[in-house]
């Protein structure tokens, strides 16, 4: 069944968007791993409602027996744009960051957050 | 109509907030008195007999979006009006940009949808609203640190969205809808099938990032500390309650009495053993938040009605009275400089007498001390809870918040001076005023014959033996520092559990 295949390449890259968040220092390829994370779950819901020979849901030919099933594609939309979204904010934060700390290395941003003594005001 | 109009007013103060410069905090007023009159119709609807029930877009029952105004939801949304009036009043005087007040609107808004809503993708999307306005409340004052902690609060609050879409898409293979009544329906008559407990785990796993559970909410200390007051005190007091009410209403869909207990279990110790040694005054509010969740999911999963009627009474109380101490020991930070509880002890007769006063009521709320809103709770909650485990559970979290909060007596025995401004003093009564009144207000959640819990002579005894037990301890604890990892609040470290956790869930409910 093509939603099996689909399930199962999602899989993988939601395996290899972990791999990337967990043991990759920069916080730039961390984001990417993280689109990656959500490109695949995004990959799975639509590949779970695909179906052998279906028509695209938007304008049917007459002779169509069987349509791809439209809800998940709708809902999927919606994700991709919250990803957008938060894939760009994201990335305005780590400009703020490389504008104080000169670095994109997790290990030395953590590091020096934690040294360093913040003052109240 | 109320239903969707509540959120939809508020989007669009929002919206004007930001266009608007420096009327923007008239428009904060406004919208809490429009809120107010909305909230008081949908109430007068319930009061009359059906709660309000709105299908998005006047589909039928199973296609669109229901939102359902039912009690629970009505009194969480009260909870996020109140927590907005008191920020509100809270930040009356300091130079806020336009922007705060629409980033404030957006996460009253999404919360006044994520109550009522009973389709998944919709608590999907609202939750990642949700995460998106409260990162960038975090990082509002553009702090490095605050930066660092709102990234890292992003990062695993985006992986969990990503579980919990993946279990959107299992849920909706196998029973073709989004609805959570339909999909309730459909499990009750198939209750033993592999995808439930896939679809289960995937489903709490994801939420359980923003709920504040410990496992997977290990953003929480760093975030909820080093955001500005008014931040902290929604964030602990109302987007982690957020996430609980999802939990609450996927444990009404799905099998997960067991999960919720383990958890709640697993929640509630280790974040009184952190907050316990730590001297940081607001990384002690952060991770007893931690740990009160632990009451949360004990109460859902312990299944009987009081229990979970009790859990979401102290999901209210807990909300007023943390959001009372972060905004307190936010003042008492400001003034002192530092939010080292050792350095406030040394500087703490110049706290002014109204924050000290705060802080009293809210320690208090949080330890239970009767007949405070802690209390009230936690008794309805107690009496729902049979096998003795939990209720053992339950105590030894009390005993553990009662050591933890010990550490802040000398901060409240002192003598003040100086004058807290009005608006501070006006917030502090507000959510004050809440946590002292709780046992009347707690009628709206629970009924009158589970109240009668808080009035039977046990949860006295319990009350007071929890208090007097955490006091002995801390004395005996008091000079005995101990090391916690601290590896696993990093960003890496955090994934990794989150993974472990979400593993945790999947194989508990196995035994479900």
């Amino acid at each position: 069944m093509a939603g099996l295949n689909g399930v199962t390449i999602s899989i993988l890259l939601f395996g290899i968007g972990l791999l990337g968040v967990i043991f990759r220092r920069d916080l730039v390829v961390k984001l990417l791993a993280l689109g990656l994370i959500n490109s695949a779950a995004i990959l799975c819901l639509v590949s779970l409602g695909a179906r052998p020979d279906g028509a695209p849901p938007i304008l049917v030919p007459p002779t169509a027996t069987a349509i791809v099933d439209p809800l998940p594609q709708a809902i999927v939309l919606s994700a991709i744009v919250i990803n957008f979204a938060i894939l760009a904010l994201a990335l305005v934060f780590v400009m703020l960051l490389v504008e104080r700390y000169h670095t994109t290395d997790s290990h030395r941003i953590e590091r020096e957050t934690a040294a360093e003594e913040e003052p109240w005001d | 109509m109320g239903l969707i109009l509540l959120p939809l007013v508020r989007f669009l103060f929002g919206g004007l907030s930001i266009a608007s410069g420096r009327t923007s905090r008239l428009f904060g007023v406004l919208a809490l008195a429009v809120d107010a009159v909305l909230l008081a119709r949908l109430a007068l609807a319930l009061a009359g007999g059906a709660p309000s029930v709105l299908v998005v877009g006047g589909w039928d029952g199973g296609l669109g979006i229901t939102l359902v105004g039912d009690r629970i939801g009505l009194t969480f949304a009260a909870l996020a009006w109140g927590l907005g009036v008191a920020v509100v009043l809270y930040t009356w005087k300091d130079a806020l940009r336009p922007y705060f007040f629409m980033l404030l609107h957006l996460l009253i808004g999404a919360s006044y949808v994520l109550v009522f809503t009973r389709d998944l993708f919709n608590a999907y999307v609202i939750l990642e609203l949700l995460t998106l306005a409260s990162f960038l409340l975090v990082g509002y004052e553009r702090r490095p640190r605050q930066i660092w902690a709102s990234l890292r609060y992003l990062i695993l609050c985006s992986l969990g969205m990503s579980f919990f879409l993946l279990g959107i898409a299992v849920v909706y293979y196998h029973t073709g809808s989004l609805d959570l009544a339909e999909i309730s329906a459909q499990i009750a008559a198939d209750p033993g099938s592999a995808w439930v407990r896939l679809a289960a785990s995937l489903l709490i796993g994801g939420v359980a990032v923003k709920a504040g559970i410990f496992l997977f909410s290990l953003w929480l200390p760093a975030a909820h500390a080093r955001a500005m007051p008014a931040v902290s005190a929604l964030l602990s007091g109302l987007v982690i309650k957020m996430g609980v009410v999802q939990l609450f209403r996927l444990s009404e869909v799905f099998p997960v009495g067991l999960t919720f207990t383990v958890l709640g279990m697993t929640t509630g110790l280790l974040g009184i053993v952190y907050a316990v040694q730590t001297y940081d005054v607001k990384k002690l509010l952060a991770f007893s938040t931690l740990s009160q969740i632990g009451y949360l999911l004990i109460g859902f999963g312990a299944g009987t009605a009081a229990a979970r009627l009790g859990a979401l009474d102290y999901a209210v109380a807990h909300g007023l009275f943390k959001a009372l101490l972060f905004l307190a020991v936010g003042e008492a930070s400001r003034i002192v400089g530092t939010s080292d509880l050792r350095a406030l002890i040394l500087n703490r007769n110049s706290i002014p007498t109204a924050t000290r006063v705060a802080l009293i009521v809210g320690t208090l709320g949080i330890v239970g001390m009767p007949p405070l809103a802690g209390f009230a709770a936690k008794a309805v909650l107690g009496s729902g809870l049979h096998p003795t485990a939990f209720h053992a559970a339950v105590a030894l979290i009390s005993v553990g918040t009662a050591v933890s909060f010990a550490k802040i007596l000398p901060l409240l025995a002192a003598r003040s001076s100086g004058r807290s401004a009005w608006n501070h003093i006006a917030a502090y009564s507000w959510l004050g005023g809440g946590v002292v009144l709780f046992l009347p207000l707690s009628a709206a959640i629970v009924p009158r014959s589970l109240l009668s819990a808080t009035w039977q002579w046990p949860a006295y005894v319990e009350a007071f033996a929890a208090i007097l037990v955490g006091l002995g301890l801390h004395r005996l604890l008091r000079n005995r520092p101990f090391q916690l990892p601290r590896r696993i609040f990093c960003i890496e470290e955090g994934t990794l559990v989150v993974l472990a956790g979400f593993f945790l869930v999947y194989i508990l409910l196995q035994f479900a």
